[in-house]
């Protein structure tokens, strides 16, 4: 039987950053694998290079060496505006603190993607709508971003994330922020979504999550670097 | 999903950027109207010299219009003096020459106006000023009360209207009474502002000029090229004369009016770098807000020119509301309010003419100045920064 086909791959991947004259090596050179249609945590206290790592599987940061590799193309030395259509069509990407432009209605923050690609039409609206519909906000969409709760933002993030229906889905920290009921909530959608045959990829520091049986595989980052204590289901 | 023609596409991807440029006067609107304002201020500043400027270049087109090719006075002591009514320079012969016309006009000082009141002799009053008369009728030539024309805004500053009699002073302060036979309104305000239009023998009587003698001669060619040809033989006829050019006095009121202009335009300048120095440092300064926005875009698949493209919209919406508020408001504190302030640093001939108000005269070649001296640095300083934030990664611009 052939092994599923990768979704994303990294090879060597390191990130260097300045802190005043000071190197920091966020991400000091790992490779990994992760199959399409899988959902993985990468676990890992809080400074273990989780979000680097994360930017750098969705091409939002650019790694100082080494290689990530996409749906089988390097992202790496795409040209700027290549990476973003590229991020676009594949990659959704949910951030620790939502990112959800303020002063403006939640549908609006959803259908925000779409505006390069000349706005949105009704199918888009509907396809945006029964999004917050499947995440339980259906009712909140002229809400402004700032006046949703944290789970209310959280799932509004997840929706905007899906609005050009990528096969990718990174988060960083979904259940950071919300309370246990919530949580439950966010990880059953990201199985879901795992089930459809997205792959989904979620940072987090909470151990509890990595035991949660809907995850396929754990991948553990300490100092920048996997430690080797990966758990797989 | 969004498809369609590339153009259509390309139009609607337009439309969405600047539906988001246009929403961020709600989320920055105190930002946004901040730069409005001072785009305003430096715009009506700019502007009401471009206005002020262009309505005194229309006086003076308009009053060269009528002028002769040639003007003859007769010099005496370095001052002009009455000259011969008859005197032809020996140049009747002369094929250019089309007409010479002795002239007979002067200045009367009018105390009830504080200013004086420049008395012509019409010697054409059927067609030269019949076509332009707001009310009354044409002189008469020989009516049993001396007749004059006056134009709008010295009837107003009279405070009389076609029909009415004016008692007014001649050169040797005996009051003379005139009938207002009609009221004209000129092209150019300098003439509606202080002209009297009265009968060749009335002229005379007013300014004290003998019969056979004039103001001035008015030489009209065929060919105003022919001018200094005709004026070199004036000059040798009649020693010692001043020959005035019509092409000198273009010259002379571009050099005055376009040197005032280019003056008050440079002192001006300071304002606009201020300004756009204010802008540089509000935009560079990319509130950590927007910068962050700018993030959120990249991260969530605009291209930095997607950002770009909505940045100019943003800044243009700014720069063209900014542009046409205080253009509008240059023309109503020109036209409607004199430009109190600004006016007496471009009318040399204030004292003349107090109460002169300038013919609107906007033209679209403003706009197109504004544009190259405000629009396009403001929205180079907003790009700018812009562009330096869209081109990091989406991670650290979000940081």
């Amino acid at each position: 039987m052939n092994p599923p086909p990768l979704a994303i791959e990294t090879r060597e991947v390191a990130k260097r950053y300045f802190d005043g004259s000071t190197r920091v090596w966020a991400v000091a050179g790992v490779s990994l694998q992760i199959p399409a249609a899988s959902f993985y945590v990468l676990l890992g206290p809080s400074g273990s290079g989780k979000t680097t790592l994360l930017g750098l599987l969705g091409g939002l940061v650019t790694p100082t060496r080494g290689d990530v590799i996409l749906l089988g193309r390097s992202v790496v030395h795409m040209r700027d505006h290549h990476r973003a259509r590229w991020r676009r069509r594949h990659v959704g990407f949910v951030f620790q603190d939502l990112a959800l432009i303020p002063r403006m209605s939640l549908l609006e923050n959803v259908l925000l993607p779409l505006a390069p690609l000349g706005g949105a039409t009704s199918e888009d609206v509907a396809r945006a709508e029964a999004l917050l519909d499947r995440f339980g906000l259906g009712a909140k969409g002229g809400v402004s971003s700032e006046r949703l709760s944290g789970g209310e933002r959280q799932r509004g993030a997840l929706a905007r994330a899906l609005i050009l229906e990528p096969e990718i889905l990174l988060l960083d920290e979904p259940t950071a922020h919300v309370d246990a009921d919530n949580a439950d909530r966010i990880v059953e959608h990201l199985g879901a979504l795992r089930d459809e045959g997205r792959t989904v990829v979620a940072s987090t520091h909470d151990p509890r999550l990595a035991d949660d049986p809907r995850i396929d595989r754990v991948l553990c980052l300490e100092h920048g670097q996997r430690s080797g204590s990966d758990e797989a289901e | 999903m969004s498809g369609g023609s590339m153009d259509a596409g390309g139009w609607r991807r337009q439309r969405a950027l600047l539906e988001y440029a246009l929403g961020t006067f709600r989320r920055r609107g105190r930002r946004n109207l901040s730069m409005i304002v001072g785009l305003t201020f430096v715009v009506a500043l700019y502007a009401s010299v471009l206005l002020l400027t262009e309505s005194l270049r229309h006086e003076w087109r308009a009053t060269l219009d009528a002028t002769p090719d040639l003007v003859v006075q007769r010099m005496v002591a370095g001052r002009p003096a009455l000259i011969d009514a008859d005197e032809t320079f020996g140049v009747t012969d002369e094929p250019g020459v089309r007409e010479i016309a002795p002239r007979v006009w002067g200045y009367l000082f009018v105390e009830a106006i504080g200013g004086n009141v420049t008395v012509v002799a019409s010697q054409d009053a059927e067609t030269r000023w019949a076509s332009s008369l707001a009310s009354g009728r044409n002189l008469r030539p020989a009516g049993e009360v001396p007749e004059a024309l006056v134009g709008e805004a010295l009837a107003d500053r009279l405070g009389v209207r076609a029909g009415d009699r004016l008692a007014i002073p001649d050169a040797a302060g005996e009051l003379r009474v005139l009938e207002i036979a009609g009221v004209f309104d000129h092209d150019s305000a300098m003439h509606s502002a202080d002209v009297l239009v009265t009968t060749l023998a009335v002229a005379r009587t007013l300014l004290a000029v003998p019969e056979a003698q004039a103001t001035d001669i008015a030489l009209t060619l065929a060919r105003s090229e022919e001018a200094p040809a005709v004026a070199r033989r004036v000059r040798e006829a009649l020693p010692g004369a001043r020959v005035i050019e019509r092409s000198a006095l273009v010259r002379t009121y571009e050099l005055t009016f376009d040197g005032r202009a280019g003056l008050l335009a440079v002192v001006l300048l300071p304002c606009l770098a201020a300004f756009l120095l204010l802008c540089w440092d509000r935009l560079t300064g990319l509130g950590e807000m927007e910068r962050r926005e700018i993030g959120i875009l990249k991260a969530i698949g605009w291209e930095t020119r997607d950002v770009l493209t909505a940045r100019l919209w943003e800044s243009a919406t700014i720069a063209v509301g900014g542009v046409w508020i205080g253009y509008l408001l240059a023309y109503g504190y020109v036209y409607l309010l004199g430009a109190p302030g600004l006016a007496g640093a471009l009318f040399g001939w204030s004292a003349l003419h107090p109460t002169l108000e300038l013919t609107p005269a906007a033209r679209l070649e403003h706009l197109a100045s504004l544009a190259g001296l405000v629009v396009l640095p403001f929205l180079g300083v907003s790009l700018i920064p812009a562009w330096r934030a869209a081109t990091l990664d989406p991670d650290e611009a979000m940081r």
